[in-house]
């Protein structure tokens, strides 16, 4: 995105706010502020990509994925990297499947609803115009009546259903499913965005996840961050945060970050930080800070993320359109289910290496049939869900005894499925399973698969038990503020992104209240 | 004038239409004589020149036992006879390890061996440190200082237990006569040092045309040993396995020799790693405004044919050729031309860039994978008496169906290796590296007939992308699957 132009502050200047990230956690928070008339500087540790320069590739677009190494451990070790995990302005929506859902009202108050999991500190009626306002400035595809919300409209048209959509809205129909055009954070006609340019229609290029050439999909750096700066933000590209000074009181003064390989100290009155449920908890247990709760770093969730694979007889070319055109919520809470919460499901289109890379590791193919599987590539449909996980002591992130090229210890994280995961993924099996054979496909395949980053500075009503209030304060450092996934209590059944921007937003809202 | 070995400094000066040279270094114990029976049969075809090394036959008192100083030797010797023109090298058991170090200082652009043209390696020492036990090396050391009686029992055993069937007379009092006149000292500084000197990394992959030799009935240097340790250093090596010998293979079979070195002068011409051809209608594509710059480059890029003689960065040469066999078993690639998927894997574990994460149960990526090949190798020995290299490919993938199930698949792994469910892993990781390797070829794109390549060119405001996007629909310009029938 254009920097040249915009309102630059030095480093011995005492900004108001520093944010820590430019993904879907910190710049709305950048954008409301700046619009506050507050003078805010962000620090990305990522590049400042040319979007013009993606290049439809899934190996070339390696260059937008978090590639410092973690470890995976646990039942079911997550995969970091390309699957959930950015770097550049945007952060991690310059890679993100612009999948919005809304979380289902229900999920908020699970611990109320079935005695398992926990309750957020704040509900869904508090949320909702946050959603809204979201929803309307990124401009957001979707059915003009959505089933599970009859209150619900979106401010543009769907994207097209590509082929993996139309055969599974086909065989939903027939076993009674309901389903309808995925809410997705793409713009379905020319779209003139309120604090940027002018962002072109999809292309319907299937592109999604290895960053969009055209400002179609929602990314940060061509919605919130120019917003930010045509307001007199400052961002700072490639400018990694390595600690923080307070003074005695125990505020932050100033943030320390690695820019050109020397270190740069940012004076401040108060911290964003944004970096994601990984290297948020990562930077907080390196410092030492904010952990009084010994929350840091607990109650790390991933999606239950299964997919299931069909092979079809006519060609589905699913590399084309939208990814995931298709949604439904019938299964937030499945009648017969016998676990807490529930999952949703979306149609499946994925880029070859990332489905060849699927087939080799999760269906476990070698050989003469893994050739003969990848040569059936346009025949092939997924399904796939996002499923609630519940927090768990066992499920937790911690420093490891590896270092990075800055010194930092590398994070570990500890990641499975406790009982209601299994069943819930059970059940979805069977479900999706019931789907594709309705559909008429064979060579049906389960992929077992964990996606997101979700928890480890738990939001919460008491400083005993959580790491932030339900604004994103911490309870032990005032001027400190944690706006991402890390916050959230529990996972939702709904992906992630669209409920971050909208605690975004509310955060920094509290924070402008908080100053007044 | 009849071809015979020499062994003197002066070699002669290459005259016009005089047949090449090729240096002969002999085995451990033996002498620039061994290749007489050779040189009688190259009359016109190849010129036998045949040095002894030091501390063997005359030179017995020259010293310099190192493999180092043996190639120092070697080299003073070639560079006062000025071979001129190109050249060959012929090295066995002990002397081919020598010709090894030569032949890497020849490509590094020595002057002195300018015109090596190709290698004979006859049982050949490898670069790595050489498979004998140690009981067998101690109990060769006790001898070589006995009294002469022992001495000559032991040197007549030596000999006989070092051939497939007994050796006719007079080579076989020949060879007995060169163990006992060489240096106890040279015969121990082999044993003890030369002989496990690791050269592996210094010799590298080398490009220079090869034939390697193996006897049937050579317990430690035979057939299985040479493919699984020598050839993996040599691009265009061609494995020559010899029924029914055993480890001196210029004494008993001379003319099988003189044959394989009548081939290598007479230049049979090499084998070039071709990549995969992009198929016509494909690469059109790839050239048209429909792709974009960037991506088409990079397509192009990955379509050039990969380096034959790769040099490894992080695994030493017989860890990458037990890559590629792994590799081959995961991701067949039987149309013509080939992808190197295993060093384009490798290319990416040297320079460290990982993908952003890794089982904690493994150690760091190139750690893991060598720790990986070496359990493999070793549970070929244990399973089925052979390093994984030397097994067919059903034994082979008997063996990664093991790896896969993450059950122990044989009973003891090496102290440097990797338990059941870390090979399994490590599978798991490798099986994905290999498709991502393969799918991101344009060859491989155009056999599954991929459109996405196709969204749109340079121009971003008008990118044409998809219209058709439903089942069974397609766009004139789509390709179509070349694989088997396509689904």
């Amino acid at each position: 995105m254009k920097l040249d132009a915009m309102r630059r502050y030095a480093t011995t200047d005492s900004v108001d706010v520093v944010v820590i990230g430019t993904g879907a956690g910190g710049a709305p928070v950048l954008a409301r502020l700046a619009a506050a008339g507050l003078k805010v500087v962000a620090l990305e540790a990522g590049p400042n990509f040319d979007p013009a320069r993606f290049a439809f590739d899934e190996t070339l677009a390696d260059e937008i994925y978090w590639t410092e190494e973690r470890l995976s451990g646990g039942s079911t070790p997550e995969a970091f990297g390309a699957n959930n995990s950015g770097t550049g302005l945007g952060g991690s929506t310059l890679h993100w499947g612009a999948f919005t859902p809304r979380a289902d009202r229900r999920d908020l108050l699970l611990h109320t609803e079935t005695g398992m999991g926990v309750d957020w500190p704040i509900d869904y009626d508090a949320l909702l115009p946050f959603y809204e306002r979201v929803e309307a400035f990124i401009g957001v595809s979707g059915p003009a009546d959505y089933p599970w919300d009859p209150d619900r409209h979106y401010p543009l048209p769907p994207v097209p259903r590509n082929a993996p959509a139309q055969v599974m809205a086909m065989a939903c129909d027939r076993l009674g499913i309901r389903t309808t055009d995925s809410p997705a954070a793409v713009v379905s006609r020319d779209f003139s965005q309120e604090g940027g340019g002018l962002r072109r229609a999809c292309i319907n290029c299937g592109y999604c996840h290895q960053g969009c050439r055209n400002g179609a999909k929602t990314s940060m750096d061509v919605t919130y961050l120019p917003q930010a700066v045509a307001d007199g933000a400052e961002i700072r590209p490639d400018c990694r945060v390595h600690g923080l000074e307070r003074d005695r009181e125990g505020r932050i003064t100033s943030v320390i970050y690695r820019h050109g390989g020397i270190d740069h100290r940012q004076r401040c009155g108060a911290v964003f930080l944004s970096a994601g449920a990984v290297e948020t908890p990562r930077l907080l247990l390196h410092l030492g800070l904010a952990n009084g709760s010994g929350q840091v770093g607990r109650n790390y969730m991933g999606h239950v993320a299964t997919q299931v694979w069909g092979t079809f007889e006519p060609e589905m070319r699913m590399n084309r359109g939208y990814p995931s055109s298709l949604i439904s919520e019938d299964m937030i809470r499945p009648g017969d289910a016998d676990f807490a919460g529930g999952y949703l499901m979306q149609s499946l289109g994925v880029e070859p290496l990332t489905w060849g890379n699927s087939v080799a590791r999760g269906r476990g193919l070698w050989g003469r049939a893994l050739v003969d599987h990848l040569d059936r590539y346009n025949h092939m449909a997924g399904i796939g869900i996002n499923g609630e996980t519940l927090p768990c002591d066992a499920n937790v992130l911690r420093l490891a005894d590896e270092t990075d090229a800055l010194g930092m210890r590398k994070a570990r994280i500890d990641f499975g499925y406790s009982a209601n995961e299994d069943r819930l993924n059970a059940h979805a099996t069977r479900t999706i399973k019931a789907i594709w054979e309705a559909a008429g496909a064979t060579d049906i395949w389960v992929l077992d698969r964990v996606a997101h980053t979700i928890g480890t500075c738990r939001m919460g009503r008491s400083g005993d038990s959580a790491v932030v209030d339900p604004y994103g304060r911490s309870f032990e450092i005032p001027n400190l503020w944690i706006s991402d996934g890390s916050t959230f209590p529990s996972s939702l059944a709904a992906n992630p992104a669209l409920t971050i921007m909208a605690l975004a937003l509310r955060s920094a809202e509290a924070f402008l209240g908080h100053r007044a | 004038m009849p071809n015979s070995p020499v062994a003197r400094p002066d070699i002669a000066d290459p005259v016009a239409g005089v047949p090449p040279a090729i240096v002969c270094l002999h085995f451990l114990g033996g002498s620039a004589r061994e290749w007489e029976p050779i040189a009688a049969r190259l009359d016109g075809v190849a010129r036998v020149v045949a040095l002894d090394l030091p501390g063997f036959g005359d030179a017995a008192e020259t010293s310099g036992y190192t493999v180092e100083a043996m190639a120092d030797h070697v080299a003073g010797r070639i560079a006062a006879a000025g071979l001129g023109g190109r050249w060959y090298l012929a090295g066995h058991s002990m002397g081919a390890k020598v010709a090894l170090a030569l032949a890497r200082r020849a490509e590094d652009g020595a002057a002195d061996l300018a015109g090596l043209a190709g290698l004979l390696l006859l049982g050949g020492s490898p670069p790595s440190p050489e498979p004998m036990s140690d009981d067998k090396r101690r109990e060769m050391m006790g001898w070589i200082s006995a009294d002469a009686a022992t001495r000559f029992a032991k040197a007549a055993e030596f000999i006989d237990r070092n051939t497939g069937a007994p050796l006719a007379e007079p080579l076989r009092s020949g060879a007995i006569e060169d163990v006992l006149r060489a240096s106890p000292a040279a015969w121990t500084a082999w044993l003890n040092h030369g002989s496990r000197e690791d050269w592996s990394h210094r010799i590298g992959i080398l490009r220079i045309p090869a034939v390697v030799v193996g006897g049937t009935e050579d317990a430690d240097l035979g057939a299985a040993a040479q493919r699984a340790l020598t050839l993996p250093h040599l691009t265009h090596g061609r494995l020559v396995a010899l029924e029914g010998a055993g480890h001196l293979l210029p004494l008993e079979r001379p003319e099988a020799v003189a044959g394989l070195i009548a081939g290598l002068v007479a230049g049979e011409p090499l084998t070039k790693s071709e990549a995969p051809k992009v198929s016509e209608p494909y690469r059109a594509l790839i050239e048209s405004g429909r792709v974009n710059t960037r991506l088409r480059e990079a397509l192009l890029a990955r379509a050039e044919p990969d380096d034959a003689a790769y040099q490894p960065g992080c695994l030493d040469p017989v860890e990458l050729a037990l890559l590629r066999a792994v590799v081959d078993r995961v991701l067949p690639q039987e149309s013509i031309g080939r992808i190197d998927i295993a060093a384009r894997i490798e290319a990416r574990l040297a320079a460290g860039a990982g993908d952003g994460w890794r089982f904690a149960k493994l150690p760091a990526d190139s750690q893991a994978c060598r720790a990986a090949l070496r359990t493999l190798d070793a549970a070929a020995r244990s399973v089925h008496g052979s390093p994984f290299l030397g097994l067919d490919v059903a034994a082979q993938d008997a063996l990664l169906t093991g790896v896969a199930s993450g059950e122990p698949f044989y009973p003891d792994r090496p102290e440097d290796g990797l338990d059941a469910e870390q090979m399994s892993l490590w599978f798991e990781d490798l099986r994905g590296d290999v498709v991502r390797t393969y799918l991101a070829h344009p060859a491989s794109l155009a056999r599954i007939g991929f459109s996405g390549i196709g969204a749109g060119g340079a121009d971003v405001q008008r990118l044409p992308g998809f219209e058709r996007v439903g089942i069974g629909e397609s766009e004139p310009w789509e390709p179509v699957a070349l694989g088997t029938d396509g689904r």
